[in-house]
C-alpha cells in the first residue's frame, strides 16, 4: 500500500504465559484422577453423567462466548454423535475405531456447512433456526425406524476392545470419570489456544463489530460458520461419551428440552471465563438430582433457585467469581464501565 | 496529478427514491477532497457505494483495477479505507489489541507510527469502551489507517467531538495526506474544518453533482448559496 516517508514499526507485546491456568488444569485433572480411585461408584457415576453432559454446555457456552449466537438446537450435534456411536458398531463397514473417529470431525464439518446459511441470521432469527434444525432431527430420529429404531431407541453393541482398550472400562463410572474428564480438559486446552490465537481475536473483534472487521480486509462469514461448527463438535464429544456409557440412544436425546436444559448450564455458569459452562452443568446436574431425590416439587425450586441466581450474577456464576476476584483485588469490586466513563 | 480513485457514473436507488444519480469523482494522492451538500444530499451513500457497503451502479476504479464488483474486505486489501459516521470500533477490545488486530496481514506495520500521530500510548491497553469519545474517534481513524491504504473515505469525522479535538483533526487530516501521500475524501458538515483542509470541493444536491472546484470558488458559487440557504441573497 501506498505511504511514502514511512518507518514501519509495530506495536506488539508477547503474550503472557498463562501458568496459573496450566497450574489449573493439572490440579483439576489429578484431582479427577484421584477421585476415580475411590471406592464411591454412585458418586463417580453422577460425576461420570454430569461431566457428558457438560460438553454440551460447553459447545453452547462456547458460541455465546464467541459469538453472541444463542442456539436451541445443540441437541442436534450431542444426538448425532450418540446414534453415531449406534450406528458405527451396528453393521458392516470399517473398522470400529475408524468409524468412531470418524463421528466428530463428520459432525463438525456438518455444522460448519450448516453454520454458512445460518450465520446469516442473529438474535431470535438464529436461535429458531437452530431450534428448527434440532426439531427436525428430533423427527427424523422418531420417523426412520429401520435406521434409528424409532422412538424405541437403538441399543449400542460395543465391541469387546477398542483401540486395544477393554471396552468394559467406557461403561463403569470410574472408567468415564477419567475419559469425560481428560476429553474435557483436551478440549478445553485447545479453545483457549485458539482463543489466544490471531483467529480467535479475530472471532472476538467480529462478535463485537462484524462491519469494521469486515472493513479491516477480513472475510468474517466463514469464521463465524466454523466456531458454529467446533461449538457443535464439542457437543457431539458429549454425545459420543453418552452413547459409550449408557449403551442405549433414544431419540430422548434430540428433544428441545435436551437443548435447553444445555443451554439453562451454559447461562448458569456464564461466559466470562471458559470454563463457566462446565461449573454450570455440574451445578445444575447435582443439584437437580438432589432435588429429585428429596421433593416432588423439584422442578418448582430448581427455578427458583435459577431465578435468584441470575438476578444476583446476571453474568452466571463465573460471573460472580470474576467480580468476587476483582473485588479481592481492588477492595470493592469493579466499577461499571458507565461509572467510569461519568467519572473521567 | 492522475487520479487514484475514479468514480464514474455512481447511482443508487432506494425504491423510487434516487439516492444518487449518475455522479463522477475523481480523487488524487496527496490531497483531501471534500464532499459536502444539505442533509439528504448522498454524500455516505456516496461513500457506502465506492467502499462497497452498500450495492449501486456505476464504476470505481483504484489505481487501473476496476473494484466495482468486489466485497468491502477486498477494496480494503487493495487499499480503499473508510471510516463511519458513528464510532464503528471493537468496544470489548483493547486499543493495543484492535490495532494489531488490523495490522495482521498488511505488510508494513505501521501502528506504532499511528499511535504516536494520534498520541494514543495512554490508552493502548485500555478496553475502547472505556476511553472517551475523542479517543475512540481517533482509535477509529487509526484502524482506517493501518497499513496506509491509498484511499481512506472519511463520514463525518469530526461529529460529535469538541472544539479542540476538532482542531487536533484537521492537523491530522493534512498530515495524513501530505506526509503519506493518501488521497481523502471527506464528507463532513463543520465548514471550519472543510475550508481548512480540502483542496478541492464537489457539492451534492437531491443525488446529483451540483458544483467541483477550489473551496473559495465553491464557497462563493450562487448555486451552492442557493442550495445550502434557499436564496442567493
Amino acid at each position: 500500500m501506498g505511504g511514502q516517508l514511512r518507518m514501519s514499526r509495530s506495536i506488539r507485546q508477547s503474550t503472557r504465559f498463562p501458568i496459573g491456568e496450566i497450574v489449573g488444569v493439572i490440579a483439576v485433572g489429578l484431582s479427577g484422577l484421584l477421585f476415580a480411585q475411590l471406592d464411591m461408584p454412585l458418586l463417580q457415576s453422577l460425576m461420570a453423567q454430569a461431566l457428558i453432559l457438560s460438553f454440551l454446555a460447553f459447545g453452547i457456552g462456547y458460541l455465546i462466548r464467541m459469538t453472541g449466537w444463542v442456539s436451541f438446537g445443540h441437541a442436534g450435534p450431542f444426538g448425532l454423535g450418540a446414534y453415531g456411536v449406534a450406528l458405527a458398531f451396528s453393521g458392516p463397514g470399517p473398522a470400529p475405531e475408524v468409524m468412531l473417529l470418524l463421528i466428530i470431525p463428520g459432525v463438525t464439518l456438518l455444522y460448519f456447512l450448516v453454520g454458512l446459511v445460518v450465520s446469516r441470521l442473529e438474535g431470535i432469527g438464529f436461535a429458531m433456526l437452530t431450534l428448527a434444525l434440532g426439531q427436525g432431527l428430533f423427527v427424523a430420529a422418531t420417523k426412520f425406524r429401520a435406521v434409528t429404531g424409532g422412538s424405541d431407541g437403538i441399543a449400542v453393541s460395543l465391541p469387546r476392545r477398542l483401540f486395544g482398550l477393554t471396552t468394559d472400562l467406557l461403561q463403569q463410572p470410574h472408567g468415564m470419570l477419567v475419559f469425560a474428564l481428560s476429553f474435557l480438559l483436551i478440549v478445553y486446552v485447545f479453545l483457549r489456544l485458539f482463543e489466544r490465537s490471531h483467529l480467535g481475536r479475530l472471532t472476538v473483534a467480529i462478535r463485537e463489530n462484524e462491519e469494521r472487521a469486515r472493513f479491516l480486509g477480513y472475510r468474517t462469514r466463514a469464521l463465524r460458520a466454523a466456531v458454529y461448527g467446533i461449538s457443535c463438535g464439542i457437543a457431539s464429544i458429549g454425545g459420543v461419551l453418552f452413547g459409550l456409557y449408557q449403551g442405549f440412544v433414544s431419540p430422548d436425546v434430540l428433544t428441545w428440552g435436551m437443548s435447553g436444559s444445555g443451554l439453562i448450564m451454559a447461562i448458569l455458569g456464564g461466559s466470562s471465563f471458559l470454563w463457566g459452562p462446565i461449573v454450570g452443568a455440574i451445578v445444575f446436574f447435582f443439584t437437580r438430582e438432589w432435588l429429585t431425590e428429596n421433593t416432588d416439587h423439584w422442578l418448582a425450586i430448581l427455578g427458583i433457585a435459577l431465578i435468584v441466581i441470575m438476578v444476583l450474577w446476571p453474568k452466571g456464576l463465573s460471573g460472580g467469581v470474576e467480580r468476587l476476584l476483582a473485588r479481592l483485588r481492588t477492595g470493592s469490586g469493579p466499577v461499571p464501565v458507565e461509572l467510569r466513563r461519568k467519572a473521567a | 496529478m492522475t487520479a487514484l480513485l475514479q468514480c464514474r457514473n455512481i447511482s443508487k436507488s432506494y425504491g423510487g427514491v434516487h439516492a444518487l444519480q449518475g455522479v463522477d469523482l475523481k480523487i488524487e494522492p496527496g490531497r483531501v477532497h471534500g464532499l459536502i451538500g444539505p442533509n439528504g444530499a448522498g454524500k455516505s451513500t456516496f461513500i457506502d457505494v465506492v467502499s462497497g457497503r452498500t450495492r449501486g451502479s456505476g464504476t470505481v476504479i483504484l489505481g487501473d483495477v476496476d473494484i466495482s464488483s468486489l466485497p468491502p474486505d477486498k477494496r480494503r486489501r487493495l487499499g480503499l479505507s473508510r471510516s463511519f459516521q458513528r464510532t464503528s470500533i471493537f468496544p470489548a477490545m483493547t486499543v493495543r489489541s484492535q490495532l494489531e488486530l488490523a495490522a495482521t496481514w498488511v505488510d508494513d506495520d505501521n501502528t506504532a507510527d499511528l499511535v504516536d500521530m494520534f498520541s494514543l500510548h495512554a490508552v493502548l491497553d485500555e478496553h475502547a469502551e472505556e476511553i472517551s469519545y475523542g479517543q475512540q474517534r481517533l482509535v477509529d481513524l487509526a484502524l482506517a489507517l493501518v497499513g496506509m491504504p491509498r484511499v481512506l473515505l472519511l463520514d463525518e469525522p469530526a461529529a460529535g467531538l469538541s472544539a479542540g479535538d476538532s482542531h487536533s483533526l484537521t492537523d491530522h487530516l493534512l498530515e495524513i495526506a501530505r506526509r503519506w501521500n493518501v488521497a481523502v475524501l471527506l464528507v463532513e458538515h463543520d465548514m471550519d474544518v472543510i475550508f481548512k483542509v480540502c483542496n478541492v470541493l464537489t457539492v451534492l444536491e437531491t443525488g446529483r453533482l451540483l458544483i467541483e472546484g477550489p473551496p473559495d470558488a465553491v464557497r462563493s458559487d450562487p448555486k451552492v448559496i442557493q442550495a445550502y440557504f434557499g436564496s442567493t441573497a
